[in-house]
């Protein structure tokens, strides 16, 4: 019984029995596998729903709060800090600011990529400012990507488009 | 729009609340245990401390992250019997990563509203069952459609947070990586540490890349583990010990789930519950108040993030606080003493081992070779979670 | 005012996704020694709790009302029905070719039950009470899992 005494070392143990992966291949220990076939279909919601149209389209839309003269971006029907249904829908152009940026060298399942990948936070013009969302950057090496880098949307042809946010295939810097 | 949300809070409590018990297994990448073998193991070890039995204790709370990991729908009914719940009237919380402290503020409301004197925090993790990795259970916290599309992977988020607070400061990821080396060479002196190892700045940034600025020893591992806490009215601590340690001070706080339109580079959900725990706990001047801080490191950058967050270093200061050694065990303000995350390991809820355990034992003096170097009365600890939204925050202290 | 509501179906949208995950969930501690027992040495264990009695099955490290360890004890694995039920239809409401009978079983010298299917009796003749014995796989192709019994026959 340790309760009251100090300079004792807490704690005392550590118990527990870690396990290799090896462990799990050769059986040495009983486990029983699971393979859930589980599918979901989402709805997009009224705001949403309208975002993804008008992507189909080719243009990019907002929406406005008049009390605290926000334009929302991704849009949304209610204000989230007056809490009051929205006001309009707003177009915002397909030009941005970079805020931030990674390369990234995984994949979702944390395997590794050959070809990383440039995923930036691009604040939109037209929207309020810190209005941004997150997208990919393309046509441009790592090393040349810095915060604050101006860049326009590429979009995919027409035909192609199916209402999604992949519908525009990447944002390229602007300057080129 | 500034938005001053702990004005009208009211802290009325019917009775001050102590810890007299803490324990925690072993943190590994995969455990044989299950869920339910190891918040007994944790549990036990808490009971042995405050020399308790299970029947002196009347309220149970169980904290544990995503169902999605262990692959059990209502993962708190699951673990039930392994934590004490038969018989006695059981809760579970869970705010994602926030858990780790989320669940003794919760046992905390329990004891503080009167409604129990003996009240038992379990937190457990096992994340090794999600196949082909934990990572691809972070898969489904993106929004579906905005953000899946593009197959992220969550460490993304980080990165992102972590160029932006390296770019409004002006601070380079060497200082940065000294956080990491710090961490795991403290947590050499923890019997359940994960990936404690003596490493070099130099170690760091040619470690792998995974989503630059981030690179592999950067990061936590995921981990299983279980921690529980004992938290007690006033006069049964007067039995138990003459030297228990009191909560003095609880907040949390979340921030909204549109991450892309916040300035990611201060936390103010952080800033929102630190507040509140500070007002409670009558601390105006924490960067002198405090004297021992266990801030949330799932990355390194995320120590100094926090560390602002909390007040206790001003904007963009926190890496020069470490450069100079001040947060080092023997120094004016140690931070992660315990080896933190990146030391010791990140089984998320189960990280209230690392995090309010492990002030509890430093203010109680019970921390042995990690026992900090300079007399302490006063420490915070805090948690953070999903994307990048809530902060939770306790303040302990040994005077009342 | 906002109420530029869509109100077509068509304009509706809604996206499609899996959750791809699988798992794999070790037994642990206590089930670890069960799973082990029935597959190579064919013998059931229970647990008994050291200061209470009360014997777990399926076996646990810890006894689950006052925290203390158990002992693991052999069982002979037998027991009696308390309650079944005849299963015609199967998960995803099919019809099943043969009806299945799955049953709790009491089992003999412990304090705890188990669920699994009856064999080699008719629905008919099943009832509460009846004394019924596992039926195991072949050793082979036992894998260390519940389904190792087949199913418990009337003795």
């Amino acid at each position: 019984m340790s309760v009251g005494k100090k300079d004792i070392s807490c704690p005392p143990e550590a118990p527990g029995t870690p396990l290799k992966d090896s462990d799990i291949k050769e059986k040495k220990v009983t486990y029983v596998e699971d393979h859930p076939d589980m599918r979901y279909a989402w709805t997009a919601g009224q705001a949403i729903s309208r975002f993804l149209n008008e992507l189909k389209e080719g243009k990019l839309i907002a929406t406005k709060c008049n009390k605290c003269r926000r334009i929302l971006f991704p849009p949304r029907i209610f204000c989230e800090l007056c809490y009051k249904p929205i006001d309009d829908w707003v177009y915002v152009q397909d030009t941005g600011t970079v805020q931030t940026f990674s390369i990234s060298y995984i994949d979702p399942d944390a395997r590794p990529l050959k070809e990383p990948i440039i995923v930036a936070v691009i604040a939109v013009d037209g929207a309020s400012k810190n209005m941004a969302f997150m997208h990919v950057l393309g046509e441009v090496e790592p090393e040349d990507v810095y915060i604050g880098m101006r860049v326009k949307a590429v979009w995919k042809p027409e035909e192609e488009r199916e209402g999604s946010v992949t519908d525009i295939k990447y944002w390229k810097p602007m300057e080129k | 729009m500034k938005v001053e949300r702990i004005s009208g809070l009211k802290f009325h409590k019917k009775q001050d609340v102590a810890i007299v018990g803490a324990g925690m297994t072993t943190f590994k990448r995969r455990l044989n245990e299950t869920g339910k073998e190891l918040s007994y193991l944790a549990i036990k070890q808490a009971l042995e401390e405050a020399d308790m039995d299970l029947s002196d204790i009347e309220m149970v709370v169980m904290g544990s992250a995503p169902d999605t990991f262990d692959g059990l729908h209502m993962k708190g009914e699951y673990l039930l019997d392994g934590s004490g719940g038969s018989d006695r009237p059981y809760m579970r919380v869970f705010v994602g990563g926030g858990t780790g402290v989320f669940a003794p503020i919760a046992g905390y409301w329990h004891v503080a509203s009167g409604l129990a004197d003996i009240c038992l925090v379990v937190c457990e993790e096992k994340m090794s069952s999600s196949y082909p990795h934990p990572q691809s259970a972070f898969k489904y916290i993106w929004d579906p459609i905005l953000d899946r599309p593009l197959n992220p992977n969550l460490i993304w988020i980080f990165a992102l947070e972590m160029n932006r607070y390296m770019h409004v400061h002006n601070i380079k990821h060497e200082d940065i990586a000294l956080v990491s080396v710090k961490n795991k060479a403290n947590a050499l002196d923890h019997p359940c540490a994960q990936l404690a190892e003596k490493i070099t700045v130099e170690d760091v940034l040619n470690s792998e890349p995974m989503a630059l600025p981030v690179r592999r020893l950067d990061v936590s591992p995921p981990s299983d583990g279980a921690a529980a806490l004992i938290m007690v009215a006033p006069h049964i601590a007067r039995q138990v010990t003459d030297n228990p340690v009191w909560v003095t001070g609880v907040g949390w706080a979340l921030d909204t789930t549109m991450w892309t339109n916040r300035d990611l580079y201060f936390p103010r959900y952080v800033a929102e519950a630190a507040k509140m725990a500070y007002r409670m706990a009558h601390v105006t001047d924490p960067r002198k108040e405090i004297d021992v801080a266990e801030p949330y490191d799932p990355f390194d950058y995320k120590e100094l993030h926090h560390m602002e967050g909390l007040g206790l270093a001003k904007k963009g200061e926190a890496p020069i606080l470490t450069k100079e050694g001040v947060t080092a065990r023997d120094g004016d303000l140690p931070c992660s003493p315990s080896g933190g995350l990146l030391g010791v390991g990140n089984p998320i809820a189960a990280t209230m081992g690392v995090k309010a355990c492990e002030l509890y034992w430093q203010l109680a003096y019970r921390a042995g070779k990690r026992q900090v170097a300079k007399e302490v009365t006063t420490g915070v600890c805090q948690a953070w979670g999903d994307l990048m939204q809530v902060g939770t925050v306790m303040v302990m202290s040994n005077k009342r | 005012m906002f109420n530029e509501k869509i109100v077509n179906p068509n304009e509706l949208r809604h996206w499609e996704g899996r959750i791809e995950l699988y798992w794999i969930y070790t037994s642990g501690e206590a089930g670890d020694r069960f799973f082990k027992a029935l597959k190579d040495e064919e013998k059931f264990i229970a647990a008994k709790c050291k200061k209470c009695g009360k014997v777990y099955f399926p076996p646990r490290m810890y006894c689950e009302f006052d925290f203390s360890e158990t002992e693991y004890v052999e069982v002979s694995g037998e027991g009696s029905v308390r309650a079944f039920t005849v299963a015609r239809l199967d998960k995803d409401e099919k019809p099943l070719e043969k009806p299945e009978i799955y049953a709790i079983i009491d089992m003999d010298g412990t304090d705890g039950c188990m669920v699994h299917l009856l064999g080699e009796v008719e629905p008919e003749d099943v009832y509460i009470g009846m004394k019924v014995k596992p039926v195991l796989k072949e050793r082979g192709e036992r894998e260390g899992k519940i389904t190792d019994i087949l199913y418990f026959k009337p003795s």
